[in-house]
């Protein structure tokens, strides 16, 4: 039976590629770009699914590391530019998030439950503070026009970030089925035992960290040359984050594929209701509620047919 | 004179914070929830005080009325639609639940934000005050509402604290805080505790929403930053703690008062926020944390 | 809310009605703005209510108008997404875009980019005219139809001394904005322009427009007894005008409050706006030029209620827009911009030039005698009152309870 639904899993998992290469041939450059902004946000998603994963608790901070990574890019080429390079700045943004990815795990694995949720929070808190009061450097409320971006035609754009989440989702994925991912998972749900059976919980769990950390920052700083600015209220803000955790959750959390499609079915679904304006935040939360109490294994889960207990 | 003007407006503000965070410790506390549509139902509580009073004229008293009895049923529909029946839930593993419903309140919280937004706008709105006019005291010039502000908080904490130590329904509300089994034990039915709960909550959120209201207003944008601001206060505390909560509510609002008043209102939440860090780090429980 | 309902009620019946008799492809005009916030929510229909006006008189060369609404959330990014959608899928000639200083920033290179025609009716920063000087060649697509807020403080200032310095001999001032893109100019410019008139700055407050307790910004301005608080402040409107009177602050608040500009202020304060003073370039009954009050009855029989500042200017871009494409015979971006640098249009707002290129302030509106001048309001007893300019005042100025002033001298 497993082998079963692992194949019937990887041909959809295969189409879906085969059409997504496919598409800018066939839509339109608006769809291409909503496409893309929803494949970074896919990245943020199944990156902070692998750390809850791993680390056992919600963390309200993945806009702590994607906001560090976003605007340390941001910053380095809108005062650097034209001499450095955008792809030096935006490695330069993922090696950031990952110093504060280290920064953050520091305190938060010390504690766990509500306390970690918080110290989280508190990061994103703080580095929006940072952002707001230190204007001059981030360009604060108003945000940050960057001079360059990688490149106006909305093909290569989205090829780029198609590109860029397969690869990380490749990644995350593997690292979540391999030997490591599979101890981490258990260190996540059972501390306890997993120390007793002699694995270093802590330096596990900081690897995670790191890796989550790396991916967040990494598809922040590729957001930013995308759409040309940074600011708080599109990579920094709790809000984003929320968004963010509906959207693993939605599609089945602990799967970092389901993250990926419970982004892009979020972002999707934005738009689809657009013309309804206002009401089209309410409607997509109605909708996710809905199939979180009927459906908790989310999306992932209605895909492979059937809860699972 | 500053030094009186402090004392009054961090009182008022803090009383106002401790309200907001005895409701939200409460329900952790018992149903171990961690229900973050808390700043949705103040928001939701005022801005029904609000548009009872300007669309259909009613006096400040009514408004008030319908304010509250807006947060009583906000708060149930939460639970019976939010915490409910995912706690009730088969086919979610116990361990995730918390998850679950940490995600299902998010949204349920987003869904009133929205509505709120989509009906009244986004604009502030402020709820017609019971209290007028001004007093002046050592030199302080003080609107009367923020003494109202500061009576009605320590007056509903009060209740609270009788109902919960004099009272054999609160007393067993706090018994099913620290060991739900054993009050099953005891014949009474933890469902209907749940619901003693909620109903609470429900009271004291909508009199923190509509004081908040007539204090300083509120609009759909308060929703998270109320949420946050509870649910660090009462971490600060130690959750399940309400001594803890209230003596962090005081804390964190003089902190900030004074940061606005002494420094400048600019950083007023800074300070606030490197204590929480100051503790997270040293004593992660937080003050007073039992757990 | 009704005007939304109305608002769509009137977009279906235009598109019956317009499906009938238009031969050439019509002109798109995109409007992104945010329908949830009372000031940009009269942007989209004062569009469509001007584009109607225009299609009932045969359009632009035979071409109908045809508008095509965003809602952006108040966010830069959904702006961006919008204006992209807006000129690659929808295919928009021409971008109305929002009233928020932060958005028009972050579309302003997104025009260039693109190559479209944008107009803004309602932010106010300089430095979306300042970036035009920068990179006249790029950036040329942009046009600001609002005050910069240099202008701004200037008429604010020339309200002042007319109205405080000369009658009650004010001599002190407190500058107290909030800490936003539009206020940085806004506030230089009144520090420079006050003490030309008489008033001496003695402290200038900037706060978080995220802020919800103003107590302690009211008792610090207390302490330093001014004889007023020059404003600047958007974002934030209704707590800090509902908590100025519930303290009694013996204070006038005098200069730009957005959120007063609205008809519906007195009823989301409950009535504690009286008595404050605010700028605007249009006001309920007053008539700054022929077109203003035809202007107004016809969105308040339409949509059921007034429009918001944003309304009045959003009105006249679509005009001048459809203007700029007569003369430019089509919708090349670049004969569009060469069409519109040459506008010379009497609008609700005044007489609309805009500055041309090498000006430092390139596309901005032209200020001053014969264009803009700005008026100055007062909500008194529930109605919005204007005061300043003489010719155009309809009543006189009168003071809240708790503000004590001496008479006035003359």
């Amino acid at each position: 039976m497993p082998s079963f639904v692992t194949s019937r899993l990887f041909w959809i998992g295969a189409l879906t590629v085969i059409v997504a290469l496919v598409l800018p041939t066939y839509v339109s450059g608006y769809v291409l770009g909503l496409l893309t902004v929803a494949y970074y946000t896919a990245v943020f998603a199944m990156s902070w699914d692998l750390l809850f994963g791993f680390a056992g608790e919600v963390n309200f901070g993945p806009t702590f590391l994607i906001g560090v990574g976003a605007y340390t890019a941001g910053i380095l080429d809108a005062h650097f530019s034209p001499g450095l390079s955008i792809w030096l700045c935006i490695a330069a943004g993922a090696l950031a998030a990952v110093v504060g990815g280290v920064v953050l795990a520091l305190p938060a694995l010390r504690v766990s439950g509500p306390y970690f949720g918080l110290t989280t929070l508190v990061a994103v808190l703080m580095l929006q503070n940072f952002i707001v009061v230190a204007a001059g450097l981030t360009g604060g409320e108003i945000g940050l026009a960057v001079p360059d971006v990688i490149s106006i035609d909305a093909k290569t754009n989205y090829w780029i970030a198609l590109g860029f989440m397969l690869v990380s989702g490749a990644i995350l994925f593997g690292l979540s089925r391999s030997a490591i991912g599979l101890i981490l998972q258990a260190s996540g749900q059972d501390k306890i035992q997993a120390g007793a059976l002699g694995f270093n919980v802590t330096k596990h769990k900081l690897a995670a960290f790191v890796v989550s950390a790396f991916f967040s920052g990494l598809a922040g700083a590729l957001m930013v040359f995308y759409m040309g600015t940074a600011s708080v209220s599109t990579f920094v803000d709790v809000g984003v984050g929320v968004q963010i955790i509906i959207a693993a959750v939605l599609g089945g959390r602990r799967t970092v594929i389901g993250a990926a499609i419970g982004a892009i079915f979020l972002i999707g679904m934005g738009e689809l209701l657009r013309p309804l304006g206002e009401l089209a935040t309410l409607i997509v939360s109605v909708i996710a509620l809905v199939v979180i109490l009927f459906f908790p294994d989310g999306f992932l889960g209605i895909i492979r047919g059937g809860a699972k207990a | 004179m500053l030094f009186w003007q402090i004392l009054i407006d961090g009182f008022a503000i803090s009383a106002l914070y401790a309200l907001g965070a005895t409701g939200f410790t409460l329900i952790f506390g018992v149903s171990g929830v961690l229900n973050l549509s808390h700043g949705a139902i103040m928001v939701g509580a005022a801005v029904a005080a609000w548009a009872a009073a300007s669309e259909f004229g009613v006096g400040p008293y009514t408004g008030a009325l319908i304010g509250i009895l807006a947060g009583f049923i906000l708060a149930f529909a939460t639970y019976f639609i939010a915490v409910r029946p995912i706690q009730r839930s088969k086919a979610i593993a116990e361990s995730e639940k918390e998850i679950f419903i940490l995600t299902a309140t998010l949204l349920w919280g987003i869904i009133i934000q929205e509505a709120i937004a989509y009906l009244f706008t986004n604009n502030a709105k402020t709820v017609l005050p019971i209290v007028e006019g001004v007093t002046t005291v050592f030199g302080v010039r003080t609107p009367r509402n923020e003494y109202f502000t500061a009576v009605i908080c320590w007056v509903a904490i009060g209740l609270l604290w009788f109902l919960v130590n004099r009272t054999r329904r609160g007393k067993a509300v706090m018994a099913a805080s620290m060991n739900p089994r054993g009050v099953t034990l005891l014949g009474i039915e933890l469902s209907s505790i749940y619901l003693t709960v909620w109903a609470i909550y429900g009271l004291l959120a909508g009199v923190a929403g509509i004081l908040l209201g007539m204090f300083l207003g509120v609009s759909s944008y308060s929703v998270g930053p109320l949420t946050a601001s509870a649910f660090s206060i009462v971490v600060l505390g130690g959750l399940g703690s309400v001594s803890g909560s209230l003596i962090a509510a005081y804390v964190v609002g003089y902190l900030e008062t004074g940061t606005a008043y002494l420094i400048s209102p600019a950083y007023r939440t800074i300070p606030a926020l490197l204590l929480l860090v100051v503790v997270m780090y040293l004593r992660p429980q937080g003050l007073f944390g039992r757990r | 809310m009704f005007s939304l309902k109305s608002f769509l009620l009137a977009s279906c019946a235009t598109a019956l009605m317009s499906s009938a008799a238009w031969a050439a492809d019509p002109i798109k005009i995109g409007v992104i703005a945010e329908a949830q916030a009372v000031a940009g929510s009269s942007i989209a229909p004062a569009a469509q209510l001007a584009a109607e006006e225009i299609n009932a008189k045969g359009g632009v060369d035979g071409r109908k108008i045809e508008i095509v609404v965003y809602d952006n959330h108040s966010s830069s990014a959904e702006s961006v997404r919008a204006f992209q959608r807006a000129v690659s899928e929808d295919k928009v000639n021409a971008v109305i875009a929002s009233y928020i200083s932060e958005v028009v920033l972050a579309l302003e290179p997104w025009a260039g980019r693109l190559k479209t025609l944008m107009i803004t009716p309602g932010a106010a920063s300089d430095v979306i005219t300042q970036n035009i000087a920068k990179n006249y060649d790029q950036l040329k697509y942009t046009f600001h139809g609002y005050l910069t807020s240099t202008s701004l403080a200037g008429l604010v200032c020339d309200a002042a001394k007319d109205l405080l310095v000369e009658p009650y001999k004010m001599k002190t001032a407190v500058i107290m904005s909030e800490d936003a893109a539009w206020t940085t100019p806004l506030d230089a410019g009144y520090e420079k322009c006050l003490p030309e008139i008489g008033l001496k700055v003695v402290d200038h407050i900037r706060m978080s427009p995220d802020t919800t307790d103003f107590t302690p910004i009211f008792n610090k301005i207390e302490g330093l007894k001014p004889d007023v608080m020059i404003t600047g402040i958007s974002h934030v409107g209704t707590q800090p005008t509902v908590q100025w009177k519930s303290q009694q602050v013996p204070i006038p608040m005098f200069g730009i409050s957005s959120q007063a500009t609205n008809s519906t202020f007195w009823k989301d304060t409950n009535g504690a706006v009286e008595g404050v003073f605010y700028n605007a370039v249009s006001g309920p009954g007053v008539a700054v030029t022929p077109k203003t009050l035809p202007f107004v009855e016809a969105f308040q029989k339409k949509f059921g209620n007034f429009p918001s500042y944003a309304g009045y200017t959003s009105y006249d871009d679509v005009y001048m827009i459809a203007d700029a494409i007569h003369r430019a015979g089509g919708t090349d971006p670049d004969k569009m911009v060469e069409a519109m640098e040459a506008t010379d249009y009497v609008g609700t707002i005044g007489r609309i030039a805009f500055k041309p290129k090498g000006d430092p302030n390139p596309h901005a509106l032209r200020t001053g005698k014969g264009y803009i001048t700005g008026l100055m309001l007062q909500w008194q007893s529930g109605k919005q009152v204007n005061v300043w300019p003489k010719e155009l005042a309809a009543g006189t100025i009168t003071w809240p309870s708790f503000i004590k002033l001496k008479a006035a001298s003359n």
